[in-house]
């Protein structure tokens, strides 16, 4: 049996108080497809940044071809033939499809001279490889990212890589383009490369892979073959799904109110290209906590952002308390009673060098202002009164946003929008990077808020949070509602299946 | 606690706070060397040279604080003075309809980069840059590069030279100026707004304020300022000139910038931009009064030179100081005091993995 191309034994990697990678052990044979599986931060990125030289684990070893690598960076990496096509491609845009591929490819000559000749001429045969119609003078800027993908791939395998690494290769891709990607996967295997092939399509790890790895938490769960020596499907959807949420959902999650009021918010065929999003009927209650789930890039977010009026809807109606309404931008969702708590915090949710306070005050400065002139006494009032609620840690609510914790700052970017005094709240990640004590507490104030009448649609990738607090869980799969599930009722299995099953 | 407050007072490394002494040291050493510093002659002459180029930059610190930039307004100001003389002398309206008209046409000036900026969506430097030849060539094609309106009513001209209760009207303005955009700033949900967008304007935007009406307002009032600033400059010099104003935009930037105010947008402050106007006016005219033993051979050039050595002394200070602060931390036993603060940090903002 020849060597394995690529072996990690027990790698650990941790950010801070993060603990991304647990012990992950997984190995790649030459001639192999294996696809690498998890739900959204189970740690798939890190350990392709481990294997790519990005990272460096805290412990574990990394052998390649062999021969155990202790110091990996990313020019190392590339010279012992691993090759990794991120989702997004990583190109000059302003330099031509011969030119990107040379600067990958070619070796400096002497005193930096460029052979164009030669570099056309491998750039039309790498191309043709892979059956691209593109033509290598084309400048990156002028092709669509499914092209540039495809000449992220003629790189790649011009590059004679032995491992080669894909991330959600098809997420843009068109069939046709995923049927000469697929072309090229089988090529690269029958040459004797090795590819882990990552994606959240099962339909494309059954029609590729040969094995597959399971990551969950931070663990690899399993490695198992899809196909037996027979050529029959050892495996199910729902075995790889259940293994990637098999485990028990914590029963922390404070108690539903069932008290559910009239209709607030009623989408009726929602569309917007910007977002991606099509055809979205959904309708939110007083008093109900609905999840939103979904993969990342699913159109949750984009949801969100339409109702909040930073991307319009194209077509479809929004009717909030029964009044249909459009909703052009932020100022106006916010007079319309519409909040949104934005997913990135540190960016949209709190702006870091400005005090507590004037965060808090921030989407409420006409009610709060009506001369537009400051009273600071009102400001501090205000400010102190949501710390207080909240239970924000700060030396004082004059301290800057940028000094808190992220739960912290999470509870600042709520309380903001509770100052607003909202009908309907978006939430969109809220206990993303926040620890255990505060994330708890954010979902009793969700709840509370709930029980106080206000319609809240919380966006969550987090399947524990989404089963422990919605009332109803919209599952979203590529921009539209994919199934609306119980909340009571629903378990990780079915909300993950109706998020990955192919239609 | 960071490490610095330790050894130096932080109010003590604050820009505003560095420029006053700087004021008061300059002010010091004219009095004992230059000739006829402190008679309030020189004093009334100072206001009366400083307040247009002190209005230009009262009105710069707001877009600075937005993290704009407007290098329009010296131009400006030669279109307007061009302007108010065509209004009087072309179109013979009387004094006061014209003053007015011209103030309009600073605003609709201002207008017009606050449109490009905000409805195109196009960087302030370079609409700005665009705007700068732009007024300036209008103002030189009206005037054919050589005509100079001269003779006005003695009652504008005595705007350039009379004294009300002891000082010189363009002190009255230019207080009154002061005391606006000090309000606006620090008082008013504009200036807040201003800070925000300086700060972050995708964060401003998302918490429901309307980022390109806000940003628009202080190109529309440096646009109004800088046609009042003609209007002074043509009553001090009794003439509308193309060449009003020229070069006035850096010497605005760079008070501004010398006051305390991040070229980056979201902090400063106006009585910072007030201690940095000031220096820069005392020590200009300052300069022209020492005797030549202390000007080392460089003659008239000398006021430029300081300036631009203050602005790169004031800009580099602080840093320099938070180093000296840190190096002297570390030779001291503090060393380990600092170290879990550090970690914490750390610890604080994780590096989540994607």
């Amino acid at each position: 049996m020849p060597p394995l191309l690529l072996r990690l034994s027990d790698i650990k990697k941790s950010f801070g108080a993060v603990k991304a990678l647990k012990g992950v052990s997984f190995e790649l044979r030459p001639g192999e497809v294996h696809a690498l599986l998890g739900e959204n931060g189970a740690g798939k990125s890190t350990l392709i940044k481990v294997i790519t030289g990005a990272h460096i684990p805290d412990s574990g070893t990394l052998e390649i071809s062999g021969g155990i690598v202790s110091h990996l960076t990313p020019t190392r990496s590339q010279e012992l033939g691993i090759s990794c096509i991120y989702q997004q491609p990583a190109l000059f845009s302003d330099l031509s499809v011969s030119e990107n591929i040379g600067l990958r490819l070619e070796k400096n000559g002497p005193f930096g001279k460029v052979n164009w000749k030669q570099r056309h001429k491998t750039a039309v045969a790498l191309l043709q490889r892979i059956g691209a119609n593109i033509r290598p003078e084309t400048h990156v800027s002028e092709l669509s990212m499914p092209e540039q993908q495809l000449v992220e791939i003629a790189c790649a395998l011009g590059s004679g890589a032995k491992i080669v690494i894909m991330d959600e290769p098809t997420a843009s891709l068109t069939r046709s383009e995923q049927e000469l990607l697929f072309g090229v996967v089988r090529d690269l295997r029958t040459s004797g490369a090795g590819v882990i092939y990552i994606s959240h399509r099962l339909e494309e790890i059954f029609a590729l892979a040969d094995r597959v790895t399971v990551l969950r938490d931070g663990e690899s769960v399993c490695t198992r073959s899809v196909r037996s020596a027979a050529g029959k499907n050892e495996l199910s959807e729902d075995e790889l799904i259940r293994l990637m949420v098999g485990r028990d959902v914590a029963s922390i999650y404070p108690p539903r109110e069932s008290a559910r009021g009239e209709v607030i918010l009623e989408l009726q065929n929602i569309s917007c290209a910007a977002g991606r999003i099509r055809d979205i009927n959904l309708s939110v209650r007083a008093g109900e906590v609905l999840g939103l789930a979904g993969l990342v890039g699913a159109g949750r977010t984009e949801l969100a952002r339409v109702l909040f009026g930073i991307t319009p809807a194209d077509s479809g109606s929004i009717h909030l308390d029964g009044r249909e309404l459009v909703v052009r931008n932020p100022r106006q969702a916010v007079c319309l009673g519409i909040a949104y708590v934005p997913e990135d915090r540190r960016r949209h949710g709190v702006i870091l060098p400005m005090p507590i306070t004037e965060n808090i005050s921030m989407a409420v400065h006409s009610k709060l202002f009506p001369a537009q002139w400051l009273n600071f006494q009102r400001e501090r009032d205000l400010g102190k009164r949501f710390v207080h609620a909240l239970g924000i840690k700060a030396s004082s609510p004059d301290a800057l946003g940028g000094s808190l914790s992220g739960g912290n700052q999470q509870k600042v970017s709520l309380a903001r929008w509770l100052a607003t005094e909202p009908r309907l709240l978006i939430l969109d990640e809220p206990t993303q990077g926040v620890d255990v004590g505060a994330k708890s507490e954010i979902h009793r104030i969700i709840r509370d808020l709930a029980a106080k009448g206000l319609a809240v649609i919380m966006i969550s990738s987090d399947l524990p949070e989404i089963l422990g607090m919605s009332d109803r869980i919209a599952v979203m799969r590529e921009g539209r509602i994919a199934e609306i599930l119980d909340g009571a009722s629903a378990s990780a299995q079915s909300v993950m299946s109706a998020a990955l099953r192919s239609a | 606690m960071s490490p610095q407050t330790r050894f130096i007072p932080k109010q003590l490394l604050r820009q505003e706070f560095l420029l006053l002494m700087v004021v008061l040291l300059e002010v010091g050493f004219f009095l004992c060397t230059a000739k006829n510093f402190g008679t309030s002659d020189n004093i009334s002459n100072i206001i009366r040279h400083s307040a247009e180029i002190g209005l230009l930059t009262l009105a710069m610190m707001p877009v600075i604080l937005t993290g704009g930039i407007d290098l329009s307004v010296g131009s400006l100001m030669g279109f307007c003075a061009v302007m108010f003389g065509v209004i009087t002398h072309d179109w013979h309206v009387a004094t006061p309809p014209a003053a007015a008209l011209t103030l309009l046409a600073g605003l609709l000036a201002g207008a017009f980069n606050a449109l490009l900026i905000t409805a195109l969506r196009l960087p302030p430097l370079i609409v700005t840059l665009g705007t700068y030849s732009l007024f300036r060539g209008l103002a030189e094609a009206i005037t054919q590069g050589t005509k100079t309106y001269r003779s006005f009513d003695s009652d504008f001209i005595n705007l350039g030279e009379i004294h009300w209760v002891g000082m010189p009207i363009q002190a009255w303005i230019f207080a009154s100026a002061a005391l606006f955009f000090y309000l606006l700033v620090h008082r008013t949900t504009f200036g807040r707004s201003f800070r925000a967008i300086g700060f972050s304007p995708e964060g401003t935007r998302y918490a429901g304020i309307s980022v390109q009406k806000r940003t628009a307002l202080p190109y529309l009032l440096t646009g109004i300022t800088a046609a009042l600033a003609s209007l002074l400059f043509t009553a001090r010099l009794h003439q509308a000139r193309a060449d009003a104003g020229m070069g006035y935009e850096l010497y605005a930037v760079t008070a501004v910038v010398l006051g305390g105010t991040s070229i980056f947008g979201g902090t400063g402050t106006v009585h910072g931009t007030l201690a940095g106007i000031t220096a820069i006016a005392v020590l200009s005219n300052g300069i022209g009064r020492v005797p030549a033993v202390f000007k080392a051979g460089v003659g008239g050039e000398l006021a430029a030179l300081l300036t631009g050595a203050l602005l790169l002394i004031a800009l580099t200070a602080p840093g320099i100081g938070n180093h000296l602060a840190k190096m002297f931390a570390k030779d001291s036993t503090n060393l380990e005091k600092l170290k879990p603060s550090v970690s914490q940090h750390a610890q604080k903002t994780p590096i989540l993995p994607s």
